[in-house]
């Protein structure tokens, strides 16, 4: 059946247990077989979020960056990968001790994918994200800023600068995942992108859906108010698969401007 | 006073003072005549013929509007809530995740006892720690476990009766499946297709949990059927048995879907048609030995599992009487088979599908083998979750409309080699959800002979529960976003729904206590039970 194999739910939380000492490397680091056994791994288990060259999907990190969020050490990424991320999509993981292994010498193996170089200058980024930019009228950082897009206070962890760069210029080209119900272990999480209710007065409103199913939908309307809706009374419900965000053409936001926003994002992290 | 002769007047006593009335034994003539109590709820399916169809019709379409939720009973626990329960005589039986177990009292849902098995810490079942269902005999419940098990419950207590061990959990041998009771057999087949389990169906004495035969699904050397695979590949060949079969009194015969070949998205190294994945079996009760097969999926690369409740109707074809089985199947076809012999009859698609231009008279598949998974991956209809999947149809004889649960899902399947390893995943690879198009579903009413749509009924999202129909001219179905519906069977309208909080993963029950109708379903790790507030007393 596999069917709850690309949701990766199998949380076999209670297996889990990290028996990994901080400080212990990987036994099988570059060992061509744990390689290829971690790839096979990799791709059954982890890629449909991650991607199938671990360069990140619609739902799951890059990483091939050289970069990890929650820890670079063997026994971080391996604890990472056993325990899952607590308030993410990243679940935990049943995989046997061996495994793991194999599955972190195959991320090792992978050459960091060739990134833009960030030469912007992040100072200048945030002025142009709080002011010229308009950025902030629709995100969040750190408790600051509009609520219609996604919070960016971490998101210098979550995506590769080539990620960040397509979001701005394209950002239709891959729509960011929203809420993800945790009852629903086959389900996709809705996406950002634009919904329109006609009520039925004809009156249109525009917004983003933050839940929806089959009698009702919520809408998170462009002033950034709430909207309720059941399906019944409106005329029509339209999702059109392209983000509310504008693309910012070079003459929006020229290419030095474009490396100084995205410095300034780069660097939005935990710590 | 002999032991019997204090039993019978302790009954006396009891029937005497009007404190309680004892609950009659569950025989196999009462399983066989489940239409004649539709007050109960006695097998997976309702009845032998897994219509999941009730007689009672005191919730109709007139009064659908007024449901009312009379109690709920919780689980406690988390993950995949797919029981089917059982009721009988005022007890309703289930199971619960992580196998539990429990009974309740049918009017109140309070629990009478619960039980939880002793599970291994590490077991391997691919979509989470679920199980069905029980199915009872006697006064005994028996239950499928996770780790390869075969148990007996009393029906009193939850006590453990015997316990049989059927097969190695920790080479990811598993079960979910709800038993089927025929005679004195408890029918069982085994989970772990994705995993190189070699399939099998098992029946077991009642009385004592002996095994009586065992039905291996993937032939070993000089059985027929072993030619169909390549090498070494049957030892891990798959074909489970995880959904509950269909049972003909008068052929004697059981019908009993199978899974997938393993791996499930990579051919190379198992070449050939892989029997018998895929397929429907009619196996002899008695013996289990096998009368035909007929095989949807040929060396399926897509997970097309045929694990879809047999649907057994009788009805004139090409102008003459015949006994018929109705399968929608996961890979996109409706299928008619003639039971008695399984010959194939017809086949139309009953949403989109592109894997396959369509089913040759033969009953073979014409593949589309530009859409073979491959290392980069090709979009194919429908996704490896099916058109539909294991959540029970419902067939309505007044309607005589089959309803099923349909999604509508096209993914990205690619293919790549994996070495097997004991009770390691065993996939071939991996497939992912079309990146654009959201899946979506729909409950739909088919005309179970020429699987044309009579109405459909759009889900935002793709389902994991089936349909109850009823005499009330009622269909009940529930959806993975957490609504409960009432349908009305004729029409598809909408006539009531509820939100449960939680995605439903399993299909409705309906039973009668004290002249109410319920209808149950499970949701989240809940059971909820739902009458009409005011009934008009006769």
């Amino acid at each position: 059946m596999k069917a709850g194999k690309y949701i990766c739910v199998v949380a076999l939380i209670s297996a889990a247990f990290v028996l990994v000492l901080e400080g212990q490397e990987n036994p099988v680091a570059g060992n061509p077989a744990a390689v290829q056994e971690g790839a096979s791994l990799f791709r059954a288990n982890c890629s449909p979020c991650h991607g199938l060259n671990a360069q990140g999907g619609g739902r799951g990190p890059d990483l091939t960056a050289g970069r990890w969020v929650h820890g670079s050490s063997d026994a971080d990424i391996f604890r990472t990968i056993t325990r899952g991320v607590p308030g993410t999509e990243m679940p935990a993981n049943g995989f046997e001790d061996s495994e793991t292994w194999a599955i972190l010498a195959y991320l090792r193996s992978l050459a960091p994918a060739k990134s833009a170089t960030v030469a912007g200058d992040s100072t200048k980024g945030e002025k142009i994200f709080w002011g010229s930019g308009g950025c902030s009228t629709c995100h969040m950082v750190q408790g600051r800023g509009g609520v219609l897009g996604p919070d960016l206070s971490h998101v210098g962890e979550a995506r590769s600068v080539p990620y960040l760069i397509d979001s701005i210029r394209e950002p239709s080209k891959e729509l960011t995942s929203g809420m993800l119900d945790p009852n629903n272990h086959y389900g996709l999480p809705l996406v950002y992108d634009t919904v329109t209710v006609v009520t039925a007065d004809g009156h249109k409103i525009v917004g983003v859906a933050k839940n929806e199913d089959t009698f009702s939908i919520q809408l998170l309307d462009t002033d950034q108010r709430l909207r309720f809706f059941l399906k019944k009374n409106l005329k029509e419900v339209t999702h059109e698969r392209k983000s509310l965000m504008p693309a910012y053409s070079e003459t929006m936001l020229k290419p030095a401007e474009l490396q100084d926003l995205v410095a300034y994002l780069e660097g939005l992290r935990d710590k | 006073m002999t032991h019997s002769l204090k039993q019978m007047a302790l009954v006396l006593a009891l029937v005497v003072c009007g404190a309680v009335v004892l609950p009659a034994q569950v025989t196999y003539q009462r399983l066989l005549n489940a239409d004649h109590e539709p007050e109960n709820w006695l097998t997976y399916s309702g009845r032998y013929n897994g219509w999941r169809y009730s007689s009672l019709d005191q919730i109709n379409t007139g009064n659908a509007s007024r449901l009312t939720m009379q109690w709920t009973f919780q689980v406690a626990d988390l993950g995949q809530f797919e029981t089917t329960p059982l009721v009988v005589d005022g007890v309703l039986y289930g199971t619960g995740q992580n196998d539990r177990a429990f009974a309740v009292d049918a009017r109140t849902g309070r629990p009478i006892w619960r039980y939880q098995r002793n599970l291994p810490d590490k077991l391997q079942p691919c979509c989470g720690m679920v199980n069905r269902g029980f199915a009872i005999l006697g006064n005994k419940l028996f239950m499928a476990t996770l780790d390869g098990h075969v148990i007996a419950l009393d029906t009193r207590t939850g006590n453990l009766v015997w316990d049989a061990k059927a097969a190695d959990s920790t080479a990811a041998y598993t079960f979910t499946v709800a038993p089927l009771i025929v005679k004195n057999e408890v029918i069982v087949g085994i989970s772990g297709g994705e995993y190189g389990v070699r399939g099998f169906i098992d029946a077991y004495d009642a009385d004592t949990g002996q095994r009586r035969w065992r039905f291996e699904t993937v032939p070993g050397p000089g059985q027929p059927g072993h030619e169909t695979w390549s090498g070494d590949s049957w030892k891990t060949g798959g074909a489970p048995a995880w959904i509950t079969g269909s049972y003909d009194a008068e052929l004697n015969l059981v019908y009993w879907p199978t899974g997938n070949p393993s791996p499930s998205d990579y051919g190379g190294e198992r070449a050939g048609d892989n029997l018998y994945s895929n397929s429907m079996l009619a196996l002899d009760a008695d013996t289990g030995k096998l009368k035909w097969y007929f095989q949807f999926t040929p060396h399926d690369l897509y997970d097309y599992d045929a694990t879809q409740v047999p649907v057994l109707l009788d009805a004139d074809w090409e102008g003459r009487p015949r006994k018929l089985l109705v399968q929608a199947n996961r890979n996109g076809f409706l299928y008619v088979l003639d039971r008695t012999d399984g010959r194939f009859l017809k086949a139309a698609a009953f949403g989109q599908v592109t894997w396959a231009k369509g089913i040759g008279a033969d009953g073979r598949p014409v593949l589309n083998t530009d859409l073979k998974p491959n290392p980069a991956g090709n979009r194919v209809c429908p996704g490896a979750l099916g058109l539909t999947n294991w959540y029970s149809p419902s067939y309505n004889p007044d309607t005589r409309l089959l309803y099923v649960a349909t999604s509508n899902e096209c993914d990205i399947f690619t293919s790549a080699p994996q070495p097997y390893r004991v009770g390691h995943d065993f996939l071939g690879s991996v497939y992912v959800p079309d990146p654009v198009i959201r899946p979506t579903g729909a409950l739909k009413a088919l005309d179970p002979f020429s699987g044309a749509e009579k109405w459909s009924f759009p889900y935002f999202s793709n389902p994991n529960g089936g349909a109850l129909s009823t005499a009330g001219g009622l269909v009940f179905a529930g959806e993975s976003d957490g609504n409960f519906i009432a349908l009305d069977a004729r029409t598809g309208k909408d006539l009531w729904s509820i939100q449960l909080g939680a995605a439903i993963y399993s299909t409705a029950i309906t039973y009668r206590l004290d002249g109410k109708q319920y209808v149950v379903i499970p949701a989240g790790a809940a059971l909820f039970a739902f009458t009409i507030a005011q009934i008009a007393q006769p």
